[in-house]
């Protein structure tokens, strides 16, 4: 069966090095900061050199993208008017005043506005906007020429990402507006001594107030991909029965988390172990922001415990990896995967087949030759569907492993990815001596690992992409 | 558990037609297992013309509370973790993790709302609606495990590329592998240019021992909008399962399904057929009797047993694409595997030299030499 256990060059270590990479914690005195990552920022951003004609075409554009980006940046600070209230605050002069915020129960509007003022620049801050303000400069542009629809996927890709950022645009400046006219009401109000206008104004405001929370967060899954689906791979690391039972724990509450937060799930692939839990697995997670949120979980997931599997109680220490791959609509994927390099294997068949064996299993693995990459799925009702579903799960690596390429390329990009991969370290949980789960990124830690393992990891995602997402624009 | 509901006559026991060709196909050495003889037997039973309703398309009009069916599910579970690989060691047959996801896709058919059981903490009313009585699902798990009656006769439906077939008694459950019969029309009507009548995926094509009705079904949908397809069966409830399913998937005016024996309703179209697919019997008669306990017990001797060196079909059918098929018609046959393949390629070769020509074997997903296609010179 071990043929089965996938190749993972996709994450730019092979498996091997993973095994070494856990097996390694437990010689002792091993430094902890063990995943150290072995690419270095690639300076690719000066952006002056022309794209080579035999790259791919996605990623000249790219760098197209940055050429273009330095020039029209010259443009780009003769921004328009900012919107303003009639007597000339703007929503930057609001957070420069340092309103005190308030609680949300005290009904003071200065408190009000500025919360929502604040609210709006993180969002701005989130979504990039000097860099996003550009970008949508760039794309009108290449619309504008008349010979933009004679390759018309390229030009439908423009027009989507022109739309999508188009659309933020046009809700946060909406917000901006909103929030001006409210204050321009109340201020009216007052000087008319209308008390109910007033009070209906401040409420307005309130509602804003509460809503933008919701938009803060939105606001944090900006990437391309964040809005896809997802599948989460969990592999248990060396340490035979303890391991597994916990890629099994680990795998339970990626399942709980998924279903908390109402997102589809089902199992693609599952290698059980022998005596508990599972060697891998692979869940198909279904749902807005799937990948957005879990893509902050890919990495090593670190048990202390007295191992139930242990007659002589010893507490033990084991590891499961996280692998997160973006499901991308038709049309945006990476990798165009020609049938001719692909191995298509049922497995788990013996015997002579056909006619002579009624099965319901008709498990398939499907390789891709010159990658070695490989997908499997057991759990659909024919081989057909359950070959579908390989391709898949395929598909996805394939893209991911074609987008960390990509990134690798680009320098803006590298520093967020590479931290990322399937053999980091991330998050620690402590059953004994004491109980406690940690994440090693961001320091967040809560003292019931019980919530967490059945799902409540909310926090954890959170304050990870808040701090990613504050050291990616303090690095711009 | 209160056992005189196991006893009671259920809707969804076998109807004494099929029991007459279980019987049949297990002359050979296998006693009724102690269940059987438990059921009452059936004196004057109606003699149905309408196949059999999957019991995904039943109406959910039965009921039970939520700690009724988890008691049933976990006694369902503990019945399938006890057969370990008995099973598998014994002929080959499933084991319990094949068991235990059978059990799910039982789940899944036969409860309105099968993620409630998966996830009670969602659930509002204890009570849900189920497509046949509890009392069913205990006798059809039963079957499942102690009969070894095929699962897709125990929810009256097999999963088969993108459908789902209905099946019972009587009718071979389509195979996996056969999957592949689909994808190499597709594979050669894709590749012609035009679609007229002359050409393959305008033309008629033949499915011979349909059983289900599986791949007339699958060529169906591949031509689109063009051809037609006429199937052929001896057996008459292969018949009215085709019938069904053809209608389940709105292509009666596509699809025409004759009883007969071969070639015989087919008679008139001589030099006229542009393709012509079948999945015959070919397993050898001395290995029925050494068949898994699913085939050997519960499926059609009729649609399995290919004589004494299980070809004797095949020849004839080979027989028949030298007169049927029009010239550069396509034939794909699914054989026992690699002799019986090099057997038949051989055979077309010397006695119809000249006759054939762009011969192939083809192999299926476990790499066993499956299929020999070819084109009618």
């Amino acid at each position: 069966m071990s043929s089965i256990i996938l190749i993972r060059r996709a994450y730019n270590r092979s498996s091997s090095s993973i095994l070494f990479r856990f097996q390694s914690l437990f010689i002792p005195n091993s430094h902890p900061q063990f995943s150290t990552s072995t690419v270095k920022p690639q300076n690719h951003a000066s952006g002056f050199d022309l794209p080579s004609k035999n790259v791919s075409s996605s990623i000249s554009n790219e760098r197209l993208n940055f050429s273009y980006r330095r020039r029209l940046l010259l443009f780009s600070t003769q921004a328009a008017v900012e919107a303003s209230t009639s007597d000339g605050l703007t929503v930057d002069g609001i957070v420069a005043n340092q309103w005190t915020i308030l609680d949300e129960n005290e009904s003071d509007w200065k408190s009000h506005a500025s919360a929502i003022a604040q609210s709006i620049c993180l969002i701005k801050k989130r979504l990039k906007w000097k860099e996003l303000k550009v970008r949508l400069e760039l794309l009108s542009f290449q619309l504008e020429k008349p010979d933009i629809w004679d390759d018309p996927v390229h030009a439908g890709k423009i027009s989507r990402e022109h739309g999508t950022l188009m659309g933020k645009m046009k809700e946060v400046n909406g917000l901006e507006q909103e929030l001006l006219e409210h204050i321009d009401m109340i201020k009216l109000a007052r000087e008319e001594d209308d008390v109910d206008l007033e009070l209906e104004s401040v409420k307005a405001l309130l509602r804003m107030r509460q809503s933008l929370k919701e938009k803060e967060l939105e606001a944090l899954l900006a990437g391309e991909h964040d809005s896809c689906s997802c599948f989460i791979e969990v592999q248990a690391g060396a340490g035979g029965t303890e391991s597994m039972d916990w890629a099994g724990m680990v795998m339970q509450m990626y399942k709980m988390w998924a279903q908390r937060r109402g997102y589809g799930v089902t199992v693609v692939d599952e290698m059980r172990g022998e005596i508990a839990g599972i060697k891998r697995a692979t869940v198909r997670v279904d749902g807005e922001y799937a990948y957005g949120y879990a893509k902050a979980e890919v990495g090593a997931h670190r048990l202390v415990r007295i191992s139930p599997f242990d007659s002589a109680k010893r507490r033990h220490t084991s590891f499961a990896a996280v692998a997160v791959t973006p499901i991308l609509g038709d049309g945006s994927h990476h990798v165009q995967i020609s049938e001719s390099d692909l191995r298509i294997e049922r497995y788990r068949s013996g015997g002579a087949g056909g006619q002579h064996a009624n099965v319901t299993d008709s498990a398939v693995r499907i390789t891709h030759i010159p990658t070695g990459i490989t997908a499997a799925c057991q759990n659909e009702r024919s081989q057909h569907q359950n070959k579908a579903s390989a391709m898949a799960v395929l598909q996805s690596r394939l893209d991911q492993r074609e987008m960390v390429r990509q990134a690798q390329m680009n320098a803006q990009y590298t520093q967020s990815l590479t931290d990322n991969s399937w053999g980091n370290q991330i998050r620690s949980y402590v059953l004994h001596p004491y109980r406690m789960v940690k994440d090693l990124r961001t320091n967040f830690e809560v003292s019931d690992p019980d919530s967490v393992l059945e799902g409540e990891i909310d926090d954890f995602i959170l304050s990870y992409l808040t701090e990613s997402m504050d050291k990616e624009n303090d690095q711009v | 558990m209160n056992l005189s509901i196991f006893t009671k006559t259920s809707i969804l026991s076998p109807t004494l037609s099929s029991r007459i060709i279980l019987n049949r196909s297990i002359s050979n050495s296998i006693t009724p297992t102690p269940i059987i003889s438990r059921c009452y037997p059936i004196p004057n039973p109606p003699i149905s013309t309408n196949p059999k309703t999957p019991l995904f398309l039943r109406p959910p009009t039965f009921s039970a509370t939520l700690s009724d069916l988890q008691k049933w599910q976990n006694w369902a579970k503990t019945l399938a973790s006890s057969i370990g690989s008995t099973f598998t060691d014994s002929d080959n047959g499933p084991n319990s993790e094949n068991l235990h996801r059978e059990l799910n896709w039982l789940i899944e058919d036969a409860l309105e709302n099968p993620q409630f059981l998966q996830n009670p903490q969602f659930i509002e009313n204890p009570q849900l609606q189920l497509r046949a009585e509890l009392g069913d699902l205990y006798e059809l798990w039963k079957q499942r495990i102690e009969e070894r009656r095929p699962f897709q006769y125990v929810v009256g439906c097999e999963h088969w590329r993108d459908l789902v077939l209905s099946v019972e008694e009587g009718v071979l459950i389509p195979r996996p592998e056969t999957e592949l019969m689909v994808d190499l029309v597709e594979g050669v009507v894709k590749e012609e240019e035009d679609d007229d009548d002359d050409g393959l995926k305008g033309g008629l094509w033949v499915d011979l021992g349909t059983g289900s009705g599986a791949i007339a079904i699958g060529i169906a949908r591949v031509l689109g909008g063009f051809g037609r397809v006429i199937v052929v069966d001896l057996s008459s409830v292969a018949v009215r399962v085709a019938e069904f399913n053809v209608k389940r998937y709105n292509l009666q005016d596509k699809i025409s399904v004759k009883q007969g024996s071969w070639f015989e309703p087919l008679s008139g179209f001589e030099g006229r057929v542009a393709g012509l697919v079948s999945n015959p019997p070919y397993i050898p008669s001395g290995h029925i009797g050494g068949l898994q306990a699913e085939v050997g017990r519960h499926e059609p001797r009729l649609a399995l047993d290919g004589g004494e060196d299980g070809m004797a079909d095949l020849l004839h059918l080979c027989n028949g694409a030298a007169s049927m098929l029009k010239s550069g018609g396509f034939f794909a046959f699914e054989t026992n595997g690699e002799d019986q393949c090099k057997f038949l390629v051989d055979h077309m070769e010397t006695v119809y030299y000249g006759s054939f020509y762009n011969l192939k074997i083809v192999k299926d997903f476990a790499g066993i030499e499956r299929f020999v296609t070819g084109f009618r010179s």
